[in-house]
C-alpha cells in the first residue's frame, strides 16, 4: 500500500512537472493566427480562400536572454497582425501569416534542431533567429533545405560567407568602430580597458575594435570579458581593469547587466568614457541607473529607438506601447520592419515559396516600403543579404543624449 | 597594496553572501540528507519579494527585507510539509526530483508573474565612501556586517536554545532525536523557515549590487553547492570558513592570476581539498 502511495505521488509529481512544461511551452509559443477574410469585392466574383503562411522563429525564449527573444517575438508578432488585418496578397491569392516560434535557448544547436524541425513539421521557408551561433548553424544547411534565414545580428561575418539564402538585419557593426573610436580618443584619451561580455559576439567586436584602436595610436591597457552568466558581482573585474588607468571602458552585452558595470566602474572612481557594444542601448541602461544619463556621461552608443526619428517610428512606439508597458527596443522595431520587406518581397516575386526570386525582390521591397511602416527606413538590401547601413550613433554628454551628425 | 586591499574587501563581499546562502542549505541537509537544489528557488523569490513589497508599497528597504524572510520562512515551511515530509520514507532519489521540480516551478511561475525582464532594487545605502584607499559603497558593507550578525544570531540560538539544540540533535542523530522525545515534524519546520530566511536575506542584500532576474538563483546556487561541499556536508563553522575561500579564491585569482581562469581555480580549489579531506574541512560523518 505504502509503494503503492509512493508511486502515485511520483507519477503525480511528473505529471506536474509535465503539465508545467507544456504550460511554458505554450506560454512561450504564440503563434498568432488573425484570419482575414477574403476581399469584400471579390467575394461576389469568386471566393479565393486563404492559405496559411508559416513564418519560423528560434531564439531563446528561457533563460537569461528571455527577455531579448521575447522582445524580437513581439516585433514580428505585431507584424504578422498588422499584415493579416490589412491583407496580404501574393499573385492573387490571399495568404494568413502564422508564426510558429521554438525555443533554442541561446544555444547554436538547439537552433539547428529547431530549424529542420519547422522546415519539416510546419513546410516554412523563413526562419528568423536573433543571434549570430544560431545563425552560423542554420547556415551549414540553410541552401540544401532551402529556407531563408531572417537573421538578426551586426555579426559582419554571417553575410560574408557567400550565403545566398541569408538576410542580415541590423546594421553591420565594424561600421561603428571609428567613429566610436575617434570620439572616445577625442573626449577622454588613448588609454582603453576592455570589459566586454564573454559571449561570442562580445570577443568578436573585441577583436575587430583592438586593431581600430591601435591604428588610431591608442593602447589597449586591460583585456578580458565578463561572464554574464556566471558572474554575481563584477567589482573584482572592474577593479582590476581600472587598476591599468584607463581613460575609456569598452562595455557591452545585455543593457541590464551593462549598466551595472558602469555604475561599479563610477563607484569606484572612474571618471572616463565608455564605448558601448551595439548589443546593449542607451536608454535601457539609464532605466537601471535612475533614469538618467549621469552616470553614462561621455559614453557613445548606437541611438535608442525611442530617440530615433523615422517615418513611422512615432506610430510603431505608439502601437507597442498600447499593449506593453514600456518602451519597445530596437530589436522588436526591426523585426517589425524586416517582416514587411519580406513580404513585400514576395508580393514583388509573386511568390511564396520561390526563394531564390524573393532574395532578388528584397532590396526592392526594402526601398518601396510604406513610409508608416518605416520604424526603420532601410535604404536597401545588398548583394549579400545585408540590410543598408544607417548610421545611428549617440552619444551623452553634459547629461544629454545627442545624435551624432545633428549638431 | 590598494587593489589587494579593495579585492580583499571584494572577497569578504562575495564571500558573505556566498556564506548565507551555504548555511541555508547546509541546514537543510541535516534534515533531509541531500542537497536541497529548491534552495536557489528561494533565494530567487526572497530577492523579488523585497523587490515587490519596496516597489508595490513604497516601503523601506529594512522593511521590505523583513516581508520578504516571513514570506520566505512560510515558503521554506510549506515546501516542508507539502513536498519533502510526504517523502521523508522514500529513497533519496524522490526528494532529488522533487527539488528539481520545485526549481522548475517557481522560476517558471516568477517569469510568469513578474516577467522576464532584469530588474534594479535600489537601495538607500547606495553612497560612495573610501576606507583606507579602499572604494565601496555603504550597501557593501552592510552585507559584510548583516551577514557577520546573523551568523552570530545564528550560533547562539543554535547552541544556547533548546530548539536550536534540537535541530542540531536532528542532524546528527535522527533516530536518537526521537528517542529522546524531540518533536521531528517542528524541528523540520523550523529548519527550513531558518534556510528560507536566510536565503530572503542573502537575497535582498545582494540584489543592490547585481540584478534581480528569473536566473539569479541558479548562479548563487551553484557557488553554494561548492561551498557546502568544501566546507563539509551539514557543517555550519564548515560553510562560514568556505564561504569566504571561495569569495577570496574568486576575487584573488582573478586579480593576480586570470579572471578567464579564475571559475577554473575554484574548482581546482575543491578538487584539491575533495582529495586531501573527500569529506570537506568540516565534516562530521555525516552519510
Amino acid at each position: 500500500m505504502r509503494s503503492f502511495k509512493k508511486g502515485l505521488f511520483t507519477g503525480f509529481l511528473f505529471l506536474l512537472i509535465l503539465v508545467l512544461v507544456a504550460c511554458g511551452n505554450e506560454e512561450a509559443t504564440p503563434e498568432t493566427t488573425v484570419d482575414v477574410d477574403a476581399d469584400p469585392v471579390k467575394e461576389t466574383e469568386e471566393v479565393v480562400e486563404a492559405k496559411e503562411l508559416t513564418i519560423g522563429f528560434s531564439g531563446p525564449l528561457s533563460g537569461p536572454a528571455a527577455t531579448y527573444g521575447g522582445e524580437t517575438i513581439k516585433g514580428l508578432t505585431m507584424a504578422v497582425e498588422d499584415i493579416n488585418e490589412e491583407g496580404f496578397e501574393v499573385d492573387g491569392q490571399p495568404y494568413t501569416l502564422k508564426l510558429a516560434s521554438l525555443d533554442d535557448k541561446y544555444l547554436p544547436n538547439e537552433t539547428a534542431a529547431n530549424a529542420k524541425r519547422l522546415v519539416q513539421e510546419e513546410k516554412t521557408k523563413f526562419i528568423y533567429s536573433p543571434h549570430s551561433g544560431g545563425i552560423y548553424a542554420m547556415q551549414v544547411f540553410n541552401e540544401m533545405e532551402d529556407f531563408i534565414i531572417m537573421g538578426y545580428t551586426s555579426e559582419p561575418g554571417v553575410t560574408e560567407q557567400g550565403n545566398s539564402l541569408m538576410v542580415r538585419i541590423p546594421p553591420r557593426y565594424d561600421q561603428y568602430l571609428e567613429p566610436f573610436t575617434k570620439y572616445e580618443m577625442e573626449r577622454f584619451g588613448k588609454k582603453i580597458a576592455f570589459l566586454p561580455t564573454a559571449s561570442q559576439y562580445g570577443k568578436d567586436w573585441a577583436a575587430a575594435l583592438k586593431p581600430v584602436w591601435e591604428a588610431n595610436g591608442g593602447e589597449v591597457v586591460f583585456d578580458e570579458s565578463v561572464d554574464f552568466s556566471k558572474d554575481t558581482d563584477f567589482q573584482t573585474i572592474v577593479a582590476n581593469a581600472l587598476q591599468e588607468n584607463p581613460d575609456v571602458l569598452f562595455i557591452g552585452g545585455p543593457s541590464e547587466p551593462t549598466a551595472l558595470i558602469a555604475k561599479q566602474a563610477r563607484d569606484l572612481g572612474f571618471e572616463g568614457g565608455f564605448l558601448i557594444m551595439d548589443q546593449a542601448k542607451l536608454d535601457e541602461m539609464a532605466a537601471v541607473l535612475g533614469g538618467n544619463y549621469d552616470m553614462l556621461e561621455g559614453s557613445i552608443s548606437t541611438i535608442p529607438l525611442v530617440n530615433s526619428e523615422y517615418p513611422g517610428t512615432a506610430e510603431f512606439i505608439e502601437k507597442y506601447k498600447a499593449n506593453n508597458d514600456r518602451d519597445p527596443g530596437s530589436e522588436s522595431a526591426f523585426h517589425y520592419v524586416s517582416l514587411y520587406v519580406l513580404t513585400g518581397a514576395m508580393k514583388a516575386a509573386g511568390t511564396v515559396d520561390d526563394t531564390k526570386a524573393i532574395m532578388a525582390k528584397m532590396d526592392e521591397a526594402a526601398k518601396n516600403l510604406p513610409e508608416n511602416k518605416q520604424a526603420y527606413s532601410i535604404p536597401g538590401v545588398e548583394e549579400d543579404g545585408g540590410f543598408g547601413s544607417l548610421l545611428r550613433i549617440a552619444y551623452i554628454e553634459d547629461g544629454e543624449l545627442k545624435i551624432m551628425g545633428t549638431d | 597594496m590598494d587593489l589587494f586591499l579593495q579585492q580583499f574587501f571584494n572577497g569578504l563581499t562575495l564571500g558573505s553572501v556566498y556564506t548565507l546562502v551555504a548555511i541555508g542549505l547546509t541546514l537543510v541537509f541535516g534534515i533531509l540528507h541531500i542537497p536541497n537544489f529548491a534552495h536557489g528557488a528561494l533565494y530567487l523569490i526572497g530577492g523579488y519579494v523585497t523587490l515587490m513589497v519596496m516597489k508595490g508599497t513604497g516601503a523601506h528597504y529594512f522593511v521590505a527585507i523583513f516581508a520578504s524572510i516571513i514570506v520566505v520562512a512560510l515558503l521554506g515551511i510549506l515546501m516542508e510539509r507539502l513536498v519533502f515530509n510526504p517523502l521523508r520514507n522514500s529513497p533519496p532519489i524522490h526528494d532529488k526530483i522533487a527539488a528539481i521540480g520545485l526549481v522548475l516551478f517557481f522560476e517558471a511561475l516568477v517569469q510568469l508573474v513578474w516577467g522576464t525582464e532584469y530588474l534594479r532594487m535600489f537601495s538607500p545605502f547606495d553612497n560612495n565612501i573610501s576606507v583606507a584607499g579602499v572604494l565601496m559603497t555603504s550597501q557593501r558593507i552592510l552585507v559584510i556586517v548583516v551577514a557577520f550578525v546573523v551568523v552570530v544570531l545564528l550560533t547562539l540560538f543554535l547552541k544556547k536554545t533548546m530548539m536550536g539544540a534540537s535541530i542540531i540533535a536532528m542532524a546528527q542523530n535522527r533516530e536518537g532525536a526521537f528517542l529522546v522525545g524531540i518533536n521531528a515534524n517542528a524541528v523540520a519546520m523550523m529548519t527550513f523557515a531558518i534556510s528560507g530566511a536566510l536565503a530572503a536575506i542573502a537575497a535582498s542584500l545582494a540584489a543592490p549590487i547585481n540584478l534581480v532576474f528569473p536566473s539569479m538563483g541558479h548562479l548563487v546556487i551553484l557557488k553554494a553547492f561548492v561551498v557546502v561541499i568544501i566546507g563539509g556536508m551539514g557543517s555550519i563553522p564548515g560553510a562560514i570558513v568556505a564561504g569566504l575561500i571561495l569569495g577570496m579564491t574568486e576575487s584573488m585569482g582573478a586579480t593576480y592570476i586570470s579572471n578567464d581562469y579564475k571559475d577554473m581555480i575554484a574548482f581546482l580549489l575543491l578538487v584539491v581539498i575533495m582529495t586531501i579531506r573527500p569529506k570537506g574541512l568540516f565534516a562530521k560523518g555525516v552519510h
